[in-house]
């Protein structure tokens, strides 16, 4: 079957206000053991996966390119002799734009990190700053420029929407210009406060409205609108590509395709088991350094929690629901008020029921 | 038996946290009642219930001995319960007895309540013997209150007493002045028994315990009783006095308080204010004066939160029942809130304490609905009895409407009385009278709509003075009233739960309040939800709940999804919680919410 590697890189320069991801600045010292490490824990879990065939590999953090070229280029030979790479499989690596310059792009690119997935989150100072974002606008301009310079043919920007201050007019601004910039793919996330976040401690003290979910909703719908005009296939709650530049890797999450997870706090999934590693960095390496597998924890997924996943999955990538899997009765309301549609027996979503689909998928789960 | 001459019966009558049981401790070691070492604090209030809240509940009468001058007596305390909820019991209890003590906080001054039973016990021809507490707290102000008292009351300040029921400076001396003062019971030792049941109990292995005070004749400890309200015969077990726990005595003579156990098993026929006779050839021909049948005068309607609970609830009132004579309960079946009870309280108070005692001896949550009062609706000749708005008939179907009114008397320091003369004016109040106590205080009589006392006006009185006012009312009777039914309508459903019957005057702000309230309070749903507000069929107020637009996680991937899997969870737990009313999904919060907010919100703005 063919499978997904997650590698996690927990490095940043700075951390932004909203992230809550396993990820810290002024940990750069731990680097080359991190890296050390990475590849001892290939070794280490590649014998469990002989039989998967491995389509896509995936940098993602915190900030992969803060690592050098050089452990980078080594980090995927490596992975490519301990694990059944394939040729021309997908492969990822996420980038802030001010970590880049045209020799690192040449670079990576000659590694064979041939996608690159950019945070660009808005064009609109404001909003970066209501992000707690340290790149300006321009960084982005320049960074798309150098890597199309570079020979970079597979590029994606992510967008965050609905910070505070944003306006509907701000953020069209935001769309045509990463439009502009012509990207093969852009994923738009609306801003979700975290309560263990710098933003999450404001909005909790009061210091800051949390975001309004009508605005947020306006937003993707104009997302939606503008994209789709662009020539952006939706084809995830959050994501959009032109045709054939959807996200392999990514798709294999919401397919529940398995996927191996390396590094700090990894998630990895096989046969309705879902492991994960340690989460801080430090306690990751000492375990992989004694020659222990890192896993910090596991679940197995009873049918009714494969079920409920594999339905706000499927519902998710509007692959749909096959109709024979929900009692009737449950699925008329929705059908007849717009939210689902039935598009050869599947129960997809429309655009109103992405932005529902908590409601959906808990009636039709329910 | 005792000689009549060596017998007092009196009682204390004080406000709320005026010390009077403190005093009581006081006399039950000054007269080596209880053993030192079983003393404890505020030893009459039984229930845990009573000594946290401070207040008594149920009257009981306790028998001290005390020696003077070579004789010893006979002194029997009654204690009264403290709160305007409970006038009708306060009496009974003064027509148990020859003499009073007013005790009063010499640091407070003479409250409303002081004030009404001060002048329940002058009309019943009492003793009235004046007392000052807590003469030892660094603020109080003993010659000013006494002052006040001897204004107020026609006494020389000197003839005052003053102590200190927690150190017991004083409380001798006062003990002596009952004796002094307080006449000898009068009776017909030979006469047909006549008895007065100023409190009655239930006691589960026991069955039902009248506290009663002998007037006429002797009541043997075995023997065959009559009930002369009640109409019913009873065979008596026992008779003794509380000294102060219960101990049987032969038999009780005239002027003598103890208690008799009376046979009963329904504490409902044992009625304050009945008279007890004997059965058969010796019975007396006319019962004694003052009876009168305990009447619920605010209404609530109960409902477990969680539906499978109503067994319970049912249980658990039947059980109270027993014990609270005054609990009225009938079952009522709300579209909104599933089975319950509409229940019948004498006040505001005793509905707290209910609902206290059935959440928390009984481990029920409930959702209690805004209290009423109980509307006479009038159509021709025909009276309708209304104890719940949604049954409230619709405008134009009836003659007109009745409601309760009471006589309200509010103590005021006279810089408050501009505001306490707006609050009343504002509550459809019609003013009797207004004096000044002293320069610095007023007293003022109203009569009030019973319906807008219960709508929060206690609150508001002690925030209009800074919690210097106290507040006294009594039953007045009931009056023309221009009410009307308010129903609020959620997506056009009507929920009988928010309906509400209230003036004219105020049904549009009243409406008003409780759709923008349940604006806030309703969680937004797949469609627009319109909450009205109605009166008959015209709306007076809407508010729309928009249809929800976004409810979706932004991000979903492979460290995610157990994760937002546990969240779907977690939101699907939260929605097997909600009560659904026609379409819309309303959270169990939301009542109790809207509910609570319903009854406090009045006059804000």
């Amino acid at each position: 079957m063919s499978a997904g590697i997650y590698v996690h890189v927990p490095f940043c320069l700075t951390r932004c206000g909203y992230c809550d991801f396993n990820a810290y600045a002024g940990l750069d010292h731990l680097r080359s053991r991190y890296v050390r490490a990475l590849l001892r824990e290939a070794e280490l879990v590649a014998p469990a996966w002989v039989e998967e065939e491995i389509v896509s590999v995936f940098l993602g953090g915190g900030t992969p390119t803060t690592l050098e070229v050089v452990d980078l280029k080594a980090l995927l030979a490596h992975l490519r002799e301990r694990f059944d790479v394939v040729p021309d499989a997908e492969v990822t690596i996420e980038a802030n734009p001010d970590t880049l310059d045209g020799a690192k792009l040449e670079g990576l690119l000659g590694a064979g990190y041939t996608r690159l997935s950019m945070g660009a989150q808005s064009f609109d100072l404001r909003v970066l700053a209501a992000l707690e974002r340290i790149h300006r606008p321009d960084a982005v301009r320049r960074a798309v420029r150098e890597a199309r310079a570079a020979g970079y043919a597979n590029l994606s920007l992510d967008l965050i929407y609905g910070a505070h201050g944003e306006t509907l007019e701000s953020w069209e601004r935001t769309l045509r210009e990463t439009i502009g910039l012509g990207p093969e793919h852009v994923s738009a996330y609306a801003l979700t406060i975290e309560p263990s976040t710098p933003l999450g401690r404001k909005v909790q003290a009061g210091l800051l409205p949390a975001p309004d979910p009508d605005l947020q909703a306006d937003m993707f719908e104009l997302a939606c609108e503008l994209l789709g005009e662009a020539g952006y296939g939706h084809y995830e709650v959050s994501n959009w590509a032109k045709s054939g530049f959807e996200c392999l890797h990514n798709l294999g999450y919401w397919e529940r395709r398995p996927y191996v997870g390396l590094g700090a706090g990894a998630h990895s999934y096989r046969d309705d088991r879902r492991w994960w590693n340690v989460r801080p960095p430090e306690m990751y390496t000492e375990r992989v350094e004694a020659g222990h597998v890192p896993v910090g924890g596991e679940e197995r997924l009873e049918p009714s929690d494969a079920y409920l996943e594999e339905v706000f999955l499927r519902l998710r990538i509007l692959e749909g629901v096959p109709a024979s899997w929900v009692e009737a009765q449950k699925a008329e309301p929705f059908l007849e008020s717009g939210l689902l549609e039935d598009r050869d027996g599947a129960l997809v979503p429309t655009e109103r029921g992405m932005l529902l689909l908590n409601e959906l998928v808990l009636a039709l789960v329910g | 038996m005792t000689d009549t001459s060596h017998i007092r019966n009196f009682c204390i009558v004080a406000h709320i946290d005026h010390g009077k049981s403190t005093l009581a401790d006081r006399l039950l070691e000054l007269t080596h009642a209880v053993a030192e070492r079983d003393m404890r604090e505020q030893y009459l209030d039984k229930m845990d219930l009573e000594r946290e809240r401070g207040i008594t509940i149920k009257a009981q009468a306790v028998r001290l001995s005390h020696e003077t001058g070579g004789r010893t007596y006979e002194l029997n305390l009654i204690d009264t319960p403290g709160h305007v909820d409970f006038t009708y019991e306060v009496s009974r209890s003064l027509a148990a007895c020859e003499g009073v003590v007013l005790l009063v906080d010499a640091a407070q001054g003479i409250e409303a309540q002081t004030l009404a039973n001060y002048h329940l016990a002058r009309d019943a021809g009492l003793t009235i013997i004046p007392a000052l507490n807590k003469i030892d707290l660094p603020q109080a102000d003993p010659d000013e209150a006494a002052a006040e008292l001897g204004r107020l009351m026609g006494w020389d300040p000197d003839d005052v007493f003053r102590v200190s029921a927690k150190t017991g400076v004083g409380v001798t001396d006062l003990l002596e002045a009952v004796i002094a003062r307080v006449p000898p019971p009068e009776g017909l030792p030979d006469g047909p028994l006549r008895a007065l049941i100023f409190d009655s109990s239930f006691d589960p292995y026991r069955g039902v315990v009248a506290n009663l005070r002998v007037v006429d004749g002797v009541l043997p400890s075995r023997s065959k009783i009559h009930l002369m309200a009640a109409n019913l015969n009873s065979e008596a077990e026992e008779a003794g006095v509380f000294a102060p726990e219960a101990t049987p005595v032969p038999e009780l003579g005239p002027g003598e308080v103890g208690y008799l156990i009376t046979g009963m098993k329904d504490v409902h026929l044992v009625k304050v204010g009945d008279t007890i006779t004997l059965a058969g050839k010796h019975r007396a021909k006319l019962s004694l004066p003052g009876y009168r049948e305990p009447r619920p005068m605010v209404w609530s309607g109960l409902f477990p939160a969680e539906g499978g609970d109503y067994g319970s609830l049912r249980d658990a009132l039947d059980k109270l029942k027993l014990s609270d004579s005054a609990l009225h309960y009938e079952p009522e079946t709300s579209q909104a809130l599933g089975f319950g009870f509409r229940c019948g309280f004498l006040g505001l108070l005793h509905m707290d304490i209910v609902k206290e005692r059935l959440e928390r001896e009984f481990g029920l949550e409930l959702i209690a609905t805004a209290p009423n009062v109980e509307f006479h609706v009038v159509r021709g000749e025909e009276i309708t009895v209304v104890h719940n708005p949604s049954e409230m008939p619709q405008p134009g179907t009836y003659d007109f409407v009745r409601e309760p009114v009471v006589l309200a008397t509010v103590i005021t320091p006279s810089e408050f009385l501009g505001p306490v003369l707006e609050l009343c004016q504002s509550r459809r109040g019609q003013m009797l009278d207004m004096r000044y106590l002293s320069p610095e205080r007023a007293e003022v009589h109203y009569l009030l709509p019973l319906a807008e006392i219960i709508f929060d006006f206690f609150d508001q009185l002690k925030s209009r003075t800074r919690g210097y006012a106290s507040l006294d009312y009594e039953p007045w009777g009931y009056e023309k009233a221009d009410v009307v039914r308010v129903d609020v309508l959620l997506h056009g459903e009507p929920v009988d739960a928010f309906s509400s019957v209230v003036h004219r005057a105020k049904a549009y702000q009243y409406g008003r309040a409780m759709v923008e309230r349940l604006r806030e309070l309703i969680p937004r749903q797949l469609f627009d939800v319109a909450i009205q507000a109605t009166i008959g069929s015209r709306i007076v107020a809407r508010e729309t709940v928009k249809a929800k637009r976004k409810d979706v996680l932004a991000k979903c991937y492979g460290g995610d999804i157990t994760r937002k899997r546990k969240l779907l969870e977690q939101q699907k737990k939260g929605k097997a919680r909600l009560r659904r009313v026609g379409k819309v999904d309303v959270p169990q919060e939301a009542f109790i919410a809207a509910l609570r907010v319903d009854q406090r919100s009045g006059t804000k703005q």
